[in-house]
């Protein structure tokens, strides 16, 4: 059984008298371990899937299953607790707090989970040595450079150890060579730690770190592609 | 439910110098609003009702003038009528307690030269008064003797008149009746209406009020005597056309005529407090709206709606209750106690545990008000979408 099941998920917005789908009936698996790209042009649905299966979204119609539970059928308080033990998010533009240091952003996700202090504390400075910025821990995001902050946000998305990780352009703000360490970065915890990852990328050579890279288009899934022919494209 | 951190939404405050300013001056000044509005209604509660809450006197008065003591006009013979006739009323060393008064509204100068009358509120007594009110306390000097042309001040007269206090100090002169009152004495009844009051000899103001045959009230204390013991003894001597009130019931009518007033300076306090939660309003939706997309990381990584709802409350009743703080201090440094003259006199704003506990309630009541309605429209917007917002 896959780790994530869409079946005929679609997603429906209204805009004044007009009905938009940015999702139309889309199917899809995700094994457990996969590391997917999810490309196309702007409106074809990759962020919307993405919200999705991070349940920060609701689907209009379909079934969406990951890990086994039908996301649709939790309340927004269940779905919430869901997030806090089975996601991580990276997202393009950081999301620091401004006003906590880098080792305060990396705990805030574990002050849901029932850790002791000093449990928080190993779990947060481990997370920080991963992403290499663990002298850093005491700065705030100010104080930090762009590919430095998304290192600490990347620390704050794996430091619950959540079952998927889900990444929305998480280059898109960075320079080459920063994109470049971001993305070395997420291929190790996919390689070391086996983590499923999920992103969204408009860069064909971010996508090419991906096992697999799916195309959308419309809403739907156009085209599939292994790792190297997903670079090419 | 876990809750955000504390630290979060205390180092928030320190986001913005700009706001958090405009959220301490806010809430301080709703706090000194509701304190001096508060205090002026407690300081003209608490005159008009204490005076008879220690010690049971009853005023017999002229029927008729029991909505204003000044209007009544009484045989001077009453006072030993009344002490002769009513029975076990208290009385000291063959001194019984029935003080014969007249009240009178009267304008003083300064001096023969001035112009501008200043109205006072007299009290002429004998001294037997200082036994029926022992509230009153000689502070300073003596007692006026009768016929030395002498008068003694409350605490508060000074405010009545609308001049220094040092203008009324031992020594110096009042000018009324074609001739100069010098003040021998300065007494303080703290939170009774005597407190503004001058007092003066009994005879002397008979003379100057022209009304040597007549007296504005008797006031006895009952002791061992009931007040229907009084009440009887007016209502067998009917040529006397007095009757009987006690002095507390009288304050508290006073009180009544009053009530209208209290009401509103309470209601302006409210509107204008009503105007501060409105500015903190304002601020909020200034704040979160700058926050949309951190509310949104906060809610995608698993923080529920009333955890994040509930932090930003946090971070606005801390501002103002450190506004509030602020807001009490000043309340207390700089307006309990200051007096206020109205017509009975003058009165103390008095600043006590219920309306300091009003006042940071309704400081910190600005803040969650303020507060709420900006948080839930924060969160208002769906997770994808704030977190797209700038």
């Amino acid at each position: 059984m896959a780790l994530i099941e869409c079946r005929g998920l679609t997603r429906e917005y209204k805009k004044g008298d007009n009905i938009i789908r940015p999702l139309d009936g889309l199917d899809l698996d995700v094994e457990r371990g996969e590391f997917v790209a999810l490309m196309g042009p702007s409106g074809s649905g990759k962020t919307t899937l993405l919200n999705l299966v991070a349940g920060i979204d609701s689907p209009t119609r379909g079934e969406l299953t990951v890990d086994g539970v039908a996301l649709g059928s939790l309340s927004r308080n269940k779905l919430a607790a869901w997030r806090a033990q089975h996601v991580g998010y990276v997202f393009q533009l950081y999301n620091l707090v401004p006003v906590l240091t880098a080792y305060e952003n990396v705990e805030l996700p574990l002050l849901l989970h029932a850790l002791s202090r000093r449990e928080r504390h190993g779990r947060v400075m481990t997370a920080l040595q991963r992403v290499g910025i663990a002298d850093r821990h005491d700065h705030y995001p100010r104080q930090l450079s762009g590919g430095q902050e998304q290192r600490v946000a990347i620390a704050r998305a794996v430091v619950t150890d959540p079952t998927i990780l889900v990444g929305d352009e998480p280059t898109g703000d960075l320079d080459a060579s920063a994109a470049e360490a971001v993305m070395a970065l997420l291929g190790e915890l996919h390689d070391d730690l086996g983590k499923t990852i999920i992103m969204v990328t408009h860069d064909p050579k971010t996508a090419a770190c991906a096992e697999r890279t799916l195309h959308l288009e419309k809403g739907r899934l156009v085209r599939e592609a292994g790792a190297m022919e997903g670079a090419a494209v | 439910m876990r809750q955000i951190p504390f630290h979060y939404a205390v180092r928030n405050l320190g986001r913005s110098p700009v706001r958090l300013a405009t959220s301490l001056i806010g809430a301080s000044l709703v706090v000194v609003l509701v304190l001096a509005s508060g205090g002026f209604v407690r300081g003209m509660q608490v005159t008009l009702s204490e005076n008879a809450r220690l010690h049971e006197n009853v005023m017999i008065i002229g029927i008729g003038s029991e909505e204003g003591v000044e209007r009544s006009q009484i045989d001077a013979s009453v006072a030993g009528i009344a002490a002769a006739s009513v029975p076990r009323l208290t009385q000291r060393a063959g001194v019984i307690y029935a003080s014969p008064e007249i009240h009178a509204a009267l304008p003083v100068r300064e001096s023969s030269e001035s112009q501008a009358d200043l109205p006072a509120v007299m009290r002429g007594v004998r001294e037997v008064a200082l036994l029926v009110h022992p509230e009153v306390e000689i502070v300073e000097g003596r007692a006026p003797r009768a016929g030395a042309d002498e008068v003694m001040v409350g605490a508060l007269a000074a405010t009545r008149l609308g001049v220094s206090q040092e203008r009324l100090a031992i020594g110096r002169t009042l000018w009324f009746d074609d001739r100069e009152w010098t003040v021998v004495g300065r007494f303080r009844a703290p939170r009774t209406v005597m407190d503004a009051e001058v007092w003066i000899p009994l005879t002397d103001l008979q003379i100057a009020t022209n009304r040597e045959s007549s007296l504005s009230c008797v006031v006895v204390t009952l002791g061992g005597a009931k007040f229907s013991d009084v009440d009887l003894f007016v209502k067998s001597r009917l040529d006397l056309e007095v009757t009987a009130i006690r002095e507390h019931d009288y304050y508290a009518s006073i009180g009544e005529f009053y009530g209208p007033i209290r009401v509103m300076i309470l209601v302006t306090a409210a509107l204008i407090a009503s105007g501060g939660v409105l500015g903190g309003l304002n601020t909020m939706y200034a704040a979160f709206a700058a926050r949309v997309r951190e509310v949104g990381m906060l809610q995608a990584i698993g923080f529920t709606r009333v955890a994040i709802v509930a932090s930003l409350v946090e971070e606005s009743v801390l501002a103002s209750a450190c506004g509030a703080i602020i807001g009490a201090l000043i309340g207390v440094v700089l307006l309990d106690g200051v007096a206020v003259g109205f017509s009975m006199g003058a009165f103390a704003l008095t600043i006590d545990a219920p309306v300091m506990l009003a006042g940071i309630v309704v400081g910190l009541g600005v803040g969650v008000v303020g507060a709420i309605p900006p948080a839930v429209r924060c969160l208002r917007l769906p997770i994808p979408e704030a977190l797209k917002s700038f």
